[in-house]
């Protein structure tokens, strides 16, 4: 029988199509219809309208220069951070192991528990970070950092770089570790200064991995409303709304399903075009070992 | 080129001691290998020389300039390891100026030593192509172009044919060997191979357990090794040994088990009823019918390796071994008469180890 092998396979396809596509697709769909929870008379087709009204909202705009600028700072922090990690643990010292699983914990808080903590250090009525700015002459008063109309993005990014400097700490230290040590021997044996020998030899082999994890990284961080939903829920004024929370806000809030998943049909279309960008870039990388 | 003074240099890692105080004086132009078992401290001594690892105490001077707190950058040395270790993201070209551009040297004269050197290699075809486009042969001459664009004090080489089949190896020996007499320089040269060992070296250090067993020419070492460790490491296949007393009488003779008594070419210096061993090298074993002299042995494994044959047989209740050219000199249970000619005859005090006659 020619069909069997796709019986075989039948039970696997069946669960993937009415778990995932079939939700994708009605998701889909929801962008061209008019979707309101509470109106009972919605549900019809209205073509592109949503994204007309993307293309006025102010708000939207707002929220995506607030996500380039959340996800750029995030992402360049934790990286930053996460590579200084990585080559300080990739150096044997005494007490490594703990202090490898140590600097990893933060991974494992989380991520709204974590929100929750840092709410909590950048309120002045119980947390010390604003008396600590305050102190240094960094703050004129010991206000809330999630309050200031002009900072207050910095409160979620700070508590975000702390959560994710594992994770780049992680594979950056995996990538370090299989650089074979000759290579850096040979280097200082042909004069190599650390910084020469760091450039021509550790850039060069965690290139790839940067790439890839930077990339991950990028994607998850612009969808990651979790801080921010729990730390500020995009407050003030929408300061901090990034477009995955104001899709949050739209479906949940004001229960305006078809505009919410016009929204994401934005994002998703955004994320995607970068994939493909850093995809290209990390296979020009790779072709170059 | 330099000479290389090497004193007293020990190495421990907390209470582990690997060298117990090596003293060498490699001469300029000089080509000397260390050989020795996995774990001898070979290695180690040769990254000390290069500033890879730091030296525990002695001293390590390269021209006559102490270097012990030296950088490697600054001891002007150039090392070609095991693993090549290339730039996997440079072509040859970048990986044998590399050092060269770290010198900020002008541009006109590294073209023309890595030229000088892709020559002398044959690597100019591939000067354009990564280390991961190259065979293994081809990977070992542009780790040697690295090191010899530098024109280095001294040339350190660690195991560096270990990557290779038998075949390659035995060609860029002689490559490595026609090299150092082109270039002159100064090399130490770090092998577990005795092959390679005596076909290198104008002098030969034998080492064991981070100590430096016997220092000299291949042909001494071969000739007359100074303990049992020589005795036993250099030479394939390796020397036969028997444990036995030694007897004052007939101008001096070695007593083996079963009460053979094997005469020897003069008296040892050492007392009647000291416990000997009793070394002869298989090439040296004569293997004949009804010799005079002779021990009888049944023959119990025939190994033809085409340039000879190796006969593995049992005397006295102990496996004697005999190399010879001939063939078809005794077939397996054949008996056979086996002599130790005298005048080939190691002897060594079995307690100490060391040669005495």
């Amino acid at each position: 029988m020619a069909s069997e092998p796709y019986l075989y396979s039948a039970p696997a396809l069946i669960l993937i199509v009415t778990v995932m596509l079939v939700p994708l697709v009605i998701g889909i769909s929801y962008a061209f219809r008019d979707m309101t929870l509470l109106d009972p008379f919605s549900g019809g087709f209205i073509g592109l309208d949503h994204f007309r009204a993307i293309a006025k909202d102010k708000t939207f705009w707002l929220a995506l220069k607030n996500t380039v600028y959340w996800t750029g700072y995030s992402v360049a922090l934790q990286f930053l951070f996460g590579l200084i990690l990585a080559l300080l643990l990739d150096k044997p010292f005494y007490g490594r192991g703990l202090a490898q699983a140590l600097c990893f914990l933060p991974w494992a808080v989380p991520s709204f528990l974590s929100g929750l903590n840092w709410a909590m250090l950048f309120n002045p009525v119980v947390g010390p970070i604003p008396h600590w700015l305050y102190g240094l002459g960094l703050m004129s008063a010991p206000d809330n950092l999630l309050s200031s109309p002009t900072h207050a993005m910095w409160g979620p990014i700070i508590a975000n770089v702390w959560w994710g400097i594992p994770f780049f700490a992680i594979t950056l230290l995996a990538a370090l570790q299989s650089i074979p040590r000759d290579l850096y021997e040979a280097a200082a044996i042909d004069g190599a200064t650390p910084f020469q020998r760091f450039r021509s030899i550790t850039l060069p082999f965690l290139a790839p991995t940067i790439a890839i994890t930077v990339m991950l990284r990028t994607v998850w961080i612009a969808n990651f409303a979790d801080l921010i939903v729990v730390m500020t829920n995009g407050g003030p004024a929408d300061r901090t709304q990034i477009v995955a929370s104001y899709i949050f806000t739209q479906a949940f809030r004001r229960l305006d399903f078809g505009y919410a998943s016009a929204i994401a049909m934005v994002l998703l279309a955004l994320l995607l075009v970068y994939s493909m960008l850093i995809v290209l870039l990390r296979q020009t990388l790779l072709r170059e070992r | 080129m330099a000479s290389i003074d090497i004193t007293d240099v020990r190495k421990a890692y907390g209470a582990v001691k690997i060298l117990h105080g090596v003293d060498l004086t490699i001469q300029d132009g000089e080509f000397v290998v260390l050989v020795g078992p996995s774990g001898c401290g070979k290695s180690t001594l040769l990254r000390m020389i290069a500033g890879l690892e730091d030296i525990s105490a002695g001293e390590i001077k390269i021209g006559g300039k102490r270097v012990n707190e030296l950088d490697p950058k600054d001891r002007d040395i150039a090392m070609v390891f095991q693993s090549y270790a290339l730039y996997p993201h440079m072509t040859v070209a970048g990986n044998m100026s590399y050092s060269l551009r770290l010198r900020k040297t002008a541009k006109e004269k590294i073209a023309k030593a890595i030229s000088g050197a892709a020559e002398k290699l044959s690597l100019t075809p591939l000067m354009e192509r990564r280390p991961k486009a190259l065979s293994g042969g081809q990977r070992q001459r542009v780790a040697m172009g690295r090191a010899i664009v530098r024109k280095p004090k001294a040339f350190l080489f660690d195991e560096p044919l270990s990557n290779l089949d038998a075949r390659l190896r035995e060609h860029m020996r002689g490559e490595i060997k026609k090299l150092h007499q082109d270039l002159g320089a100064t090399s130490i040269y770090v092998t577990h191979d005795q092959i390679e060992a005596m076909t290198l070296a104008d002098r030969i250090v034998a080492m064991n357990a981070g100590i430096v067993q016997q220092v000299g020419s291949p042909l001494d070492l071969y000739d007359r090794p100074a303990n049992l460790f020589v005795a036993g490491f250099m030479g394939s296949p390796a020397m036969n040994m028997f444990e036995g007393v030694y007897r004052v009488a007939n101008g001096g003779s070695v007593e083996l088990a079963q009460g053979i008594v094997v005469p020897l070419a003069g008296p040892a210096s050492t007392a009647d009823g000291t416990k000997v061993t009793l070394g002869i090298r298989p090439e040296h074993v004569v293997v004949g019918k009804d010799l005079a002299g002779g021990l009888a042995a049944e023959i119990d494994l025939v190994e033809p390796t085409g340039f000879g044959t190796i006969l593995h047989s049992r005397a006295f209740g102990r496996d004697v071994k005999a190399f010879s050219l001939e063939r078809g000199l005794a077939e397996r249970g054949d008996t056979v008469s086996v002599s130790f000619p005298v005048e080939r005859i190691h002897l060594f005090d079995t307690a100490s180890g060391s040669r005495i006659g």
